[in-house]
């Protein structure tokens, strides 16, 4: 061991304790030792670095499970341990859930999401979190190791705060991907163009009638206007069993913009959250009508 | 309670010390290995001055610890071939691609990778893939001009 690594502290990052478990059970025992999760990091150690805490980290990269990442009769399972960028270049996946890569590539840099992952966004709980109104829209639903699955709705209760019980922790995600005349999107605003936090954003996901335009089903959710992503049912519902129109996208855009619930804060005043909603329901529905365009 | 953690770096195998493994592997590559190349700039993620290769992709050195890294492949500036680092060089000698240097190392990893048909999903713009690395000086400009240059 050279001198040097007891002696230069570049950083105010601690000596952090590292363990590698390669099963679950291995895991929890160290998680129930006061250890912290470690997946891709790029919260954790700068939480680790700005408070101290945590000291103690498990690192899930030898658990093979925690890698898993395939679909199964449209339904997509990912592993804690998936990167974004695994999500984003998987041309498959690209196309099971355009909304979720959309989110995806919207988070951080090129670097950031080769190492953070999707089930790291999920469990910062963040209510401007990318991913968070996309998963919504795919009918996300969380494994936790004490076996029991949650409705991402569900599991997501305030700012930073999950229905995770101490002790416990999250496995892997399962989504709904795309159907036959389905089609997602996710747009957020921001300030800047990149590194960046949305300011309001909205997913979308829309299923139409065989006869193209009739909307069959809709999911919206809306993200950074309420202490955790949210679904707006009703606004999705008014878009139901009828096509697509300039009336009908106004409508569902204002019902968006009344149930949704933003505080007013440094990046914007809850009235320009507000219409910041209004505004991207119909960006989102526009992108949806190009990209079904583009469907086979 | 883990043995030995090989690390590949610029092609050497490295056993990384025990005192490393709860350590960023931003310090291991400056102060252990001297390979200066490799910048701390915010140490959050931010900035990208601290870029390196692993496994053939960009990540930030400075969110990364030591022991997370077994069998993985790390490639710095220094690991770079000579052909490309003078060919980045004179392009951005030629178009005033950079000022103070600082940014430089991370832009080079990014050329490098970007060089090597680097991306994300077949078509993002290299403007997209360079958005996680900042340069005060505000050479961008330039810099788009060595990076389409070099592509």
């Amino acid at each position: 061991m050279g001198s040097s690594a007891s002696t230069i502290r570049p950083t105010q990052l601690p000596d952090l304790e590292l363990f590698w478990p390669t099963h679950i059970d291995e895991l929890i025992e160290h998680i129930k030792g006061g250890a912290k999760l470690l997946a891709g990091g790029t919260d954790l150690l700068l939480q680790a670095r700005n408070q101290g805490q945590p000291q103690k980290l498990a690192w899930i990269g030898n658990i093979e499970s925690m890698h898993n990442f395939a679909e199964q009769d449209e339904q997509w399972q990912v592993g804690a341990g998936i990167s974004l960028g695994k999500l984003i270049s998987n041309a498959a996946f690209r196309r099971a859930a355009p909304a979720i890569v959309d989110a995806a590539q919207l988070v951080g840099s090129v670097q950031i999401r080769n190492q953070a992952t999707l089930l790291g966004n999920i469990c910062s709980a963040s209510p401007a979190g990318d991913t968070l109104p996309a998963l919504l829209v795919h009918e996300a639903e969380v494994e936790t190791a004490k076996s029991h699955s949650l409705l991402l709705d569900d599991f997501l209760i305030a700012p930073g705060q999950t229905a995770l019980a101490p002790g416990d922790i999250l496995l892997s995600v399962s989504l709904r991907g795309l159907r036959a005349n389905e089609i997602s999107c996710y747009y957020r605003h921001t300030e800047r163009k990149a590194l960046d936090l949305a300011v309001a954003s909205v997913a979308i996901r829309l299923s139409f009638e065989d006869d193209g335009c009739t909307i069959a089903a809709a999911r919206i959710a809306l993200g950074a206007v309420g202490p955790t992503a949210m679904l707006a049912k009703q606004a999705a519902e008014s878009l139901v069993g009828q096509p697509l129109t300039k009336k009908s996208i106004a409508n569902c855009a204002t019902i968006a913009a009344e149930i949704c619930n933003p505080i007013s804060d440094f990046r914007a005043s809850a009235d320009y959250r507000r219409l910041l909603i209004r505004v991207l329901v119909g960006d989102v529905i526009n992108q949806i009508e190009k990209r079904v365009q583009l469907l086979p | 309670m883990n043995t030995r953690l090989i690390l590949h770096i610029n092609g050497n195998e490295h056993s990384l010390p025990d005192a490393w493994h709860g350590r960023r592997l931003l310090d291991y590559l400056r102060h252990e290995l001297s390979l200066m190349s490799v910048k701390e700039g915010c140490g959050e993620g931010d900035c990208g001055a601290c870029t390196v290769l692993v496994d053939g992709e960009p990540m930030c050195s400075c969110l990364l610890l030591g022991g997370v890294l077994a069998n993985r492949s790390i490639v710095t500036v220094e690991g770079l071939s000579d052909d490309h680092r003078q060919r980045f060089a004179q392009l951005c000698e030629q178009h005033g691609g950079l000022q103070c240097g600082f940014c430089t190392s991370g832009f080079t990893m990014m050329s490098a990778w970007l060089a090597e048909g680097g991306s994300e999903t077949g078509q993002n713009s290299s403007d997209k893939l360079l958005a996680g690395n900042i340069c005060r000086c505000g050479v961008y400009q330039q810099l788009k001009k060595v990076i389409a240059d070099l592509l």
